[in-house]
């Protein structure tokens, strides 16, 4: 019971990341189903987490209260920022949410009376514990999939297939791609306030350009054909540089390693179903 | 202080003007998504680093292995990653994944190799020379990059328009299926390109980092979001759009800065990028951007 | 029966007598970035530390035993800064920790030292609530609110200034934090402002707010920078911008020779509590002791930590260690603010820190900056 408590005690963090993290690869797993990158993902999550943070610090909200926040005010921005530009192809949309992330930073950066500025906020209460974060991942993982079962799910497939055909097939693909979007971002600003208040201070440089590379690495490494998929790639990118601690700063470089590999050599990604019935129908031929 | 301040303008504009050429010519023509560009810029420029301070070679030696190191990992970065994945005929954004991990993967070998910190090309290797005419200074290096990338403006618009290789690229760029029909070689036009486009890159990295007096192992990215803004700005596909687009965010950095206020510098620019993304999304000079069904 | 039990307690003393006796080690664990963003800063603290914990081994440990160093990268990062800590204050138990480096991570990983009642000393923190986070939370590098306004008014009075103009980084808490000190010691000065412009991390070109800044005739340029500052002063200089610059501690380094060379790096003054200058014999000895071992010279990081690790253990030999973790580390935390300590860095001493609601918390450094210009490639005392 000792060592327990003392492995939680040093392991409390790592294992709240990896909560953490499986949402935000399940934030742009949800737009990549939708043949949509959205860049901004980290943006979204600093949306949310300053948002959350200055809820509970400046207006005293009760937590949920200011998770609420969290979601909220990302989705709001994904949408202020999607309608315009969601009309634009793949290229484009994906130019414009890299712009956008750097415009949220640069926002943070110029509103120092509320957000801190450079400095960041500091001194925000711990108050996420492990099962708010494993809650959070259980009901976003629920209605994911209770989404890819329903019409919008398949609308979904249909739109990364072929946005043409979906289109002539009479599927609205902007309300589609936005919505990924939408909701892509406030699950994103979850996993940031939930961070938040893991981790007593957030600044505006967390959540740029290594960030977003951080959360795709991650989707892209577990693989976006099934929800599982990013939790698993969420899983191994969190615990690789706990595996390998030695002193040498390998696990950006990893990052880059990974994408272009997998891209490569295996596009569906770690966790690929179909991989896996081919393998079970081998193995029971081979017995045959 | 408004002359001074237009000759910033101009050589800022220019600055950007030049790595958005190499970058519009890969993007903009090619349609290649090459998110590496910037690190392919900074590599170019880290190799110069090398020959000159470590072989003791002069800066046109450090220009010309910067232009050959950077284009050979340019056409790398295609014929290894790119062209695999076109054979699959993957999804663009694929792509662009797959060159977003090669930025990573140089940037920070980089830095493993040459440590976090500015470097800088040594003290004197190129005339340190001021001219102060009527109360304006201008630098070499600053009179050297407009010469060029006017100068590689030039070039590239008539090598595009005028030339059996600028026709060929731009029917690739319409429809590879198309122009392999018709008998181009459309793999080695990729090749080719990339590999131009990757020497450019390089040789601005040894002319910015000259006149930025500073190297370092992210110095691709701050660019690649220039790049980005300029091609937009100037339109895809367009080469004087690249120059102009250009010349129009340098002016609207070094305005903002010297009438309204440094901080309201990027807020200004990123609000320019995305009136014309949503109001005119071709650019001002490029033609009409892919539009969905 | 008699003469079992004899024997039993005869083979019991014998084997007292030959039992080895195990020194027991005192654990300190060490959290710094070696890697990331900075471990430029991490490398040198960390070579200092080391140096100065293997000169107290070598002159016989503390109380008889040696301390061994546990160490731990933070990486520059949130969520590695804590998870180091964790693992040095419940898996290693160590009797109190020497980080962070830089202070975002400090932010983050402090507090878990303050709840599990572990002393964790900085050697470089800097940010202003570092020290706020409570009692257990010490550092002895002088903050900019303490170094700044010195400079500034040597300044004042070598340069007879009466204008300046303030040039700094916006993106970043160091250089934005360096900026609102010196805009609040230049008006505390009566100094006057002539015009404030910023500049980010990654800029390429700063000649439009340095043209700006000349149009407004200043006396001197405050500059409050890290890597930029050495191609500021280039582009400075280029402008014909003759100026002297007033800088922070991101400005106070030699490498700002290597970046601004030639004539262009002349005119610094920076403020430092510590400088490779200084000619006290402790000084001199911790530099060439410094060359020795690492064949550079050391920076003011190094000095610094070497100190800390000094004052730790001066605090350590007037405690009694019990064995007992939990009482050692109070015992610790309660002998430390009393060390008075004179190295590198010279006579030092803690004080209070005040958080922004005035309460006392944490411990800050009570030392006097020195103040240095720059003159053909070295820093030179201002007397």
């Amino acid at each position: 019971m000792d060592s327990l408590i003392t492995f939680w005690a040093i392991y409390s963090n790592v294992i709240l990341s990896l909560g953490i993290n499986a949402l935000l690869a399940l934030s742009i797993w949800l737009t990549l189903a939708c043949g949509v990158l959205s860049i901004a993902n980290a943006a979204f999550m600093g949306i949310g987490a300053y948002a959350a943070a200055l809820f509970t610090m400046k207006l005293g909200t009760p937590f949920l209260v200011s998770l609420a926040a969290g979601m909220l005010f990302p989705a709001l921005a994904a949408l202020v920022i999607g309608l315009p530009v969601i009309r634009l192809s793949g290229i484009y949309l994906a130019m414009a949410t890299l712009a956008f992330g750097e415009v949220i930073r640069v926002l943070i950066l110029n509103t120092p009376t509320l957000t801190g500025g450079a400095r960041g906020l500091n001194g925000i209460p711990q108050l996420t514990e492990w099962w708010h974060v494993f809650l959070a991942l259980a009901i976003v993982l629920a209605v994911l999939w209770r989404m890819r079962r329903a019409r919008i799910g398949r609308a979904f497939d249909a739109i990364r297939s072929d946005e043409t055909a979906a289109s002539l097939m009479g599927i609205n693909v902007s309300a589609h791609e936005l919505l990924a979007l939408v909701l892509g971002a406030a699950i994103a600003g979850l996993a940031g306030a939930l961070d938040a208040h893991l981790t007593f201070f957030i600044g505006p440089n967390e959540y740029g350009f290594s960030r977003a590379v951080h959360i795709l690495t991650m989707a892209i490494l577990g693989g976006i054909t099934s929800l599982v998929g990013p939790v698993v790639g969420s899983t191994i990118i969190t615990l690789l540089p706990e595996l390998f601690s030695e002193f040498i700063d390998f696990s950006l470089i990893i990052n880059g390693v990974v994408l272009v590999v997998i891209v490569l050599f295996l596009p569906q990604g770690v966790w690929d179903p179909a991989r896996f019935a081919r393998w079970r129908r081998q193995g029971g031929q081979r017995h045959a | 202080m408004f002359a001074q301040q237009l000759i910033n303008a101009i050589s800022l504009g220019c600055v950007f003007a030049l790595f958005a050429l190499g970058f519009t010519l890969i993007f903009g023509v090619l349609r290649v998504v090459n998110l590496a560009h910037g690190a392919v810029f900074m590599a170019g420029a880290y190799v110069a680093l090398v020959v000159i301070v470590h072989l003791g070679m002069p800066l046109w030696a450090g220009l010309a292995a910067a232009f050959a190191a950077a284009g050979l990992l340019g056409a790398g970065v295609d014929w290894l990653i790119l062209r695999p994945l076109r054979q699959r005929e993957a999804p663009e954004l694929i792509l662009m994944i797959a060159t977003i991990g090669v930025a990573t993967i140089l940037a920070n070998g980089v830095r493993i190799l040459f440590g976090p910190d500015n470097q800088r090309f040594p003290h004197g290797l190129l005339p340190e020379d001021v001219i102060a005419v009527a109360g304006i200074r201008v630098t070499v290096i600053e009179i050297l990059i407009i010469l060029v990338s006017v100068a590689l403006m030039v070039v590239l618009m008539y090598a595009i328009q005028g030339t059996r290789y600028g026709r060929a690229l731009r029917a690739v760029a319409e429809s590879p299926r198309a122009a392999r029909l018709m008998g181009i070689h459309v793999e080695r036009m990729f090749f080719s390109t990339s590999f131009l486009a990757g020497g450019l890159g390089g040789v601005a990295g040894v002319l910015i980092g000259l006149y930025s007096n500073a190297l370092y192992p992210l110095m691709g990215e701050p660019m690649l979001l220039v790049g980005v803004a300029v091609v937009i700005l100037g339109g895809m596909g367009s080469i004087p759009g690249a120059l102009i687009g250009g010349l129009f965010l340098g002016f609207s950095q070094v305005f903002s800065v010297a009438y309204i206020g440094s901080s309201a510098r990027d807020a200004i620019a990123f609000g320019l990028l995305f009136a014309v993304l949503l109001l005119r999304p071709q650019g001002l000079f490029g033609t009409a951007a892919q539009r969905k069904a | 029966m008699k003469r079992f039990s004899q024997l039993l307690i005869a083979a019991a003393f014998s084997t007292a007598a030959f039992a080895p006796v195990h020194a027991a080690d005192i654990k300190i664990g060490v959290g710094q970035a070696l890697t990331g963003g900075g471990a430029l800063y991490g490398k040198a603290i960390v070579n200092g530390f080391e140096m100065a914990v293997d000169e107290i081994n070598q002159a016989g440990g503390l109380h008889g035993n040696a301390i061994k160093l546990v160490m731990e990268d933070t990486k520059s990062e949130k969520g590695a800064a804590i998870n180091a800590y964790k693992r040095l204050i419940f898996g290693d138990k160590v009797l109190a920790i020497f980080g962070t480096t830089v202070s975002n991570t400090a932010q983050a990983a402090d507090p878990t030292a303050q709840a599990a009642k572990t002393v964790a000393l900085s050697s470089s923190n800097t940010a202003y609530d570092i020290t706020s986070i409570g009692d257990y939370i010490f550092r002895n590098a002088v903050i900019e609110a303490d170094v700044l306004p010195v400079t500034v008014a040597v300044a004042k009075e070598k340069l007879s200034l009466k204008k300046v103009a303030i040039l700094y980084g916006n993106d970043d808490d160091f250089t934005v934090d360096e900026y609102d000190i010196f805009k609040e010691t230049l008006t505390e000065q009566g100094i006057e402002i002539t015009t404030e412009e910023t500049f980010v991390k990654g800029d390429v070109d700063f000649k439009a707010q340095l043209t700006k800044i000349k149009s407004t005739d200043p006396d001197a340029i405050v500059i409050a920078a890290l890597a930029e500052g050495g191609p500021i002063m280039v582009q400075a200089r280029q402008l014909g911008i003759d100026l002297p610059f007033i800088g922070g501690n991101g400005m106070n380094s030699d490498k700002i020779f290597t970046t601004a060379p030639g004539v262009a790096s002349n005119d610094l003054w920076v403020g430092s509590p510590w400088s490779l200058d200084n000619d006290t014999p402790e000084n001199k000895q911790f530099i060439a002791d410094y060359n020795a071992r690492y064949k550079v010279n050391p920076d003011q990081f190094a000095a610094q930590a070497y100190d800390a690790a000094h004052i730790l253990a001066q605090a350590i030999r007037g405690i009694q260690l019990s064995g007992d973790v939990a009482a050692d580390r109070a015992a610790l935390r309660d002998a430390l603010p009393n060390v008075t300590w004179t190295g590198a860095t010279g006579p030092f001493k803690f004080k209070r820190h005040l958080d922004r609601q005035g309460q006392p918390t944490g411990y800050d450094a009570d030392q006097t900056a020195i103040v240095s210009v720059t003159r053909d490639g070295r820093f030179v005392l201002v007397d």
